[in-house]
Parts: C-alpha cells; structure tokens; sequence
C-alpha cells in the first residue's frame, strides 16, 4: 500500500506556517486522534487515514511548568510557562507562554489562545476568564 | 534460549573525570572483564553506550575501546537510546548471548560532559526529547519531567515532601557508596530550601549532570559455569517504547513505556512483584522514581509517595529502592547509567555493598527509562 506523504505538510512548513503567524498544521486520524507533531500512520490505531487539518490554537492547560532555568534558545524569556494544551477541536499540542513568574499564575483548565510571536515556539497567552471554567481535563 | 549470566561488573566514580569518555570505558571495560575471569580475547563482541560522545568530538568510540583492550579484530557497535543507553546495549548483549550467536559479550557505557557549561549540557539533555515539538517549545529535559509531576499532583496531591522524601533517601544512600557523585546526606530543609528549577520540580529533585562510565560482562553459562563472583542471572531482558511526545499519550501521570517492558518481563521471569528483594529504577528526577514504583507496579498509581515518607523504599524498608543512591544522588552520566544499576546489583549479591548492603538479596530489577520514555528497558536477575 502506497503511503500519501506526498499529500501532507513536513516539519518545515509546520514551523515556518506558525513562526509565521499564518496558521498551526495538525493531523487527524479517522479514529479522532489529533496530533500537532509529524507522522505517516497513526500511532494509536496504526490507521493510515490521517487528514491534515488547521487546528484552533485554543483550548485549555491540561498541565504546566514554570521554568526558570530556560533552554539555550529562550535565554532571555525566563522565567516562562512550558504548557500542554488541550486543543477545543480535540487533541494536545504544546507551547509556552511568555513573562510567567509563579506556578499559581496557572490553573489546569484556564482559557488559552495562541499568539504568534517573533520568539521561537508556539507561544500562548492566557485568555480573561469569562466565568467559572466549563471543562477540566483530567491530567 | 541459552541461560545467560552477568559475570563481571566495574563502575568508576561518577562526578567530574580527568580523562575523556574512551579512556574511561576502556578502564572500567577492562576491570569488569578481569572480574569475569575472563580475558579481553575471549570477548566476542562489544556493545558501547556514549550517547554524547559527539561532545567530546568523537563518534565511532568501539574500534577505540577494543584497541586499548588489545582486541581490535572484535566487532563492536554503539547503541543509543538516550538515558537508557547502556541497558539497551546489555539487552543486545543478552541476545547475542542467549541466542547463542555469542559466548561472551562486553557492555560498555561512558559519558563526558563536564567539560560543557551548564547551558551547554542542558542542551544535550534535551535531544532526547522531540526538538520542533517539545523543545523548540521551550521545554527543557527538567521542565518534561516537571509537566508530568504537575499532572500527578494534580491528580493524585503529590506533596514536595513526598518528593523531598526521594530525594533525601537517595543521597543517604548514596553517602555510603565509593561510585556515587554526591557522598552527602541530605535534610528535608535543604531540599524544601532548594531554588526552583522548573515548578514543581526544585534544584534538589534533579539529577545532576555527571561524567561516569560502568561496564558489565555478559556470558553464556555454559561457557563459563564457575566464575570467581557470584553470577547474575538475567532472568528477564525487555525493552519497550512509546508514544515519544509525552503530550499525545493516553496519560502524563506515569510512563506507558515502563508499565508495558514491566508487565513483560515479570511475566517473563515468572515472578511476583513481591519476591523482588530490592530495585535500582530510573529517578532521573524525584517524581519519575514515583513513576517508576507505580508503573513497574510496586505500588497503586499515586501510593508510591507516601509510601516513601513512611520509609518503605529505605535501603532497610520493605522494598529497598535505589540503594545506589540512584541518578538522582549517584548521578546520571547518561549512558553509563543503565550499566552502573547493573554494577550496584552485582556488588549487592557478593555482599560488597559496604553500608548500603540489602541482606541477602536473591531477585533484583533494574529499570532504566529513554529521555521522557519514548524507550525503556526492564531486567531481572536473579541467582544461578
């Protein structure tokens, strides 16, 4: 059976599409599963429909770090938050989020949105509550 | 399959070495083999672990290694698997072996990065993990790690003093052991006074960066029924993965990689998690000892802690975990480490664990886990 990796955007093109502020690329298996990385079948159900889709960039924290010891390419960003965001379409997909100082700036299930940047990474910025929060995701 | 023993065993001190990586793992290669009974010709092959060794401007380090043994026709190989390099080497070793492709085989892990700023060395770090997605993030190797203790004390009120406990008994057991990088117990004071790396995880849940290297031989019974040390019995040799982006897994509370090389191989060794005697796991951060307790399961998901602070994994608890002092206080010179929890169970079965010696030991599990688990490998030994 032939593969379709021809039809499906590379790594390259993920990064530059959302550096870029254009858009964030995702894949979607026909089990549900989504993903923001890169693969030819999918890992949870060995399924090779996967269908390459636009994600949202919203969603909410599923779980977090405050780093204060930054990787060499955010030297100047610490302290910042390290996130795993439960996209609102499904899936995960992580980031970080800019001038974070303490953990209890956070809460699982907070409202994020992301917010391209001239910094590396998918940065995310956290969204004015709008009441009390409608879903948590277990960790 | 052959029965395939653990013969010899040698491990340097772990912290800042004078000499590269290839010296080192030819020095303790060397010693491991004299502690086999056995001569380097009769090894038939080498399996190196140097995951880093690009940072000493050196790939290819196996044709070096046998030449300074004086068996430069030997073939050999480097196996890279992360943190969980060298035991994945010793289950290549297993299967020369055991297949019967080999009668002896020498497993050799070094690793050279003190020569590396701090920056630097995080950054080696973190090529275990998944570059455009995790750590083009901003994750570092602590802040993967840390993002799963979030998500366990979320779930299951994981306490710093849980944590702290782990820490605390890893470096008073690594006080009595000659290999280990820190030989100095510490408070729970100085732990909860320790700055914060990356939330929840402080400077003293981490391991530190260490130079080190360890080797292990690996030999057919048949080739070598009477050795002068007591032989390891490797009952169980199993290696497993995962989803590698620790995100996209169906949990972030435990490592599906550790449950799944654990449930195979306690299958495969036909044993009980209650006959083990004692275990050297894969705390390359306090919360992934936690983990590793729960997932190998030890204990249910979220019991492991308080299971800690009511001393139950102390060197003379109900199940001794770590007695090394572990990579957390023994220190994780990254790919020596799989080959150095070998070294302590060995020692821990002639009875020359000095201090830290578990009495009578006779079943031993050491885990040792890839990066944030995307690899894993799981070994049991026991007693010929």
């Amino acid at each position: 059976m032939a593969t379709e990796a021809h039809a499906r955007h590379s790594i390259a093109e993920y990064r530059s599409d959302y550096e870029e502020g254009r858009r964030l690329r995702g894949l979607r298996c026909a089990c549900g599963f989504v993903t923001a990385t890169w693969g030819l079948v999918c890992p949870k159900c060995g399924g090779r429909a996967l269908e390459e889709v636009e994600l949202s960039g919203r969603g909410r924290l599923a779980a977090f770090t405050v780093q204060t010891v930054p990787s060499d390419e955010f030297l100047n960003d610490a302290p910042y938050a390290y996130v795993v965001v439960d996209l609102e379409e499904g899936g995960r997909i992580t980031g970080w989020v800019e001038g974070i100082r303490d953990e209890k700036e956070l809460t699982v299930g907070a409202p994020v949105r992301w917010t391209p940047t001239y910094k590396p990474g998918v940065h995310f910025t956290l969204e004015p509550a709008p009441g009390p929060t409608t879903r948590e995701s277990p960790p | 399959m052959r029965e395939t023993w653990v013969v010899g065993a040698a491990s340097n001190r772990f912290g800042k070495m004078p000499e590269s990586g290839r010296e080192a793992a030819t020095l303790v290669a060397l010693e491991a083999i004299d502690s086999s009974g056995l001569e380097p010709k009769d090894i038939g092959y080498t399996f190196v672990a140097n995951c880093f060794g690009i940072a000493e401007r050196q790939a290819h380090v196996g044709p070096l290694i046998n030449t300074g043994l004086g068996i430069p026709e030997v073939p050999s190989c480097t196996i890279e698997s992360a943190c969980s390099s060298s035991s994945a080497a010793l289950h290549e070793a297993f299967v020369h072996v055991a297949g019967g492709f080999t009668d002896a085989v020498l497993v050799v892990g070094a690793e050279k990065l003190s020569h590396l700023d701090t920056l630097n060395a995080t950054s080696y770090f973190a090529m275990g993990a998944d570059y455009p997605f995790e750590t083009r993030n901003g994750a570092t190797f602590p802040g993967l790690y840390a993002t799963l203790a979030n998500a366990h004390q979320r779930r299951y009120g994981t306490s710093p003093e849980q944590l702290g406990a782990v820490a605390v008994k890893n470096h008073a057991n690594a006080a009595a052991n000659p290999h280990a990088h820190f030989q100095k117990p510490i408070t729970m004071e100085t732990y909860l006074r320790s700055p914060v790396i990356a939330s929840p995880l402080r400077l003293y849940d981490c391991c530190p960066f260490s130079d080190g290297a360890a080797a292990v031989v690996v030999a057919a019974r048949e080739r070598l029924p009477n050795p002068p040390s007591e032989p390891l019995v490797i009952r169980a040799s199993v290696r497993s993965g995962s989803i590698a982006d620790m995100h996209d897994r169906s949990t972030m509370t435990g490592l599906p990689a550790s449950r799944l090389a654990g449930e195979i191989a306690f299958k495969a060794a036909h044993v009980e998690r209650s006959d083990i005697d004692l275990v050297e796991v894969h705390d390359c951060f306090t919360i992934a000892e936690l983990m590793a307790l729960e997932d190998l399961g030890f204990y249910e998901a979220g019991r492991a802690g308080r299971a800690t602070v009511e001393g139950e994994t102390a060197r003379d608890g109900r199940l001794p975990v770590n007695p090394s002092g572990g990579l957390k206080a023994k220190g994780h010179p990254v790919s020596a480490t799989g080959a150095s929890q070998v070294v302590e169970i060995f020692e821990q079965f002639n009875g020359k664990a000095g201090g830290r010696q578990v009495k009578d030991p006779t079943l031993a599990l050491a885990h040792n886990v890839g990066a944030t688990g995307g690899s894993c490998s799981v070994h049991i030994f026991g007693r010929r």
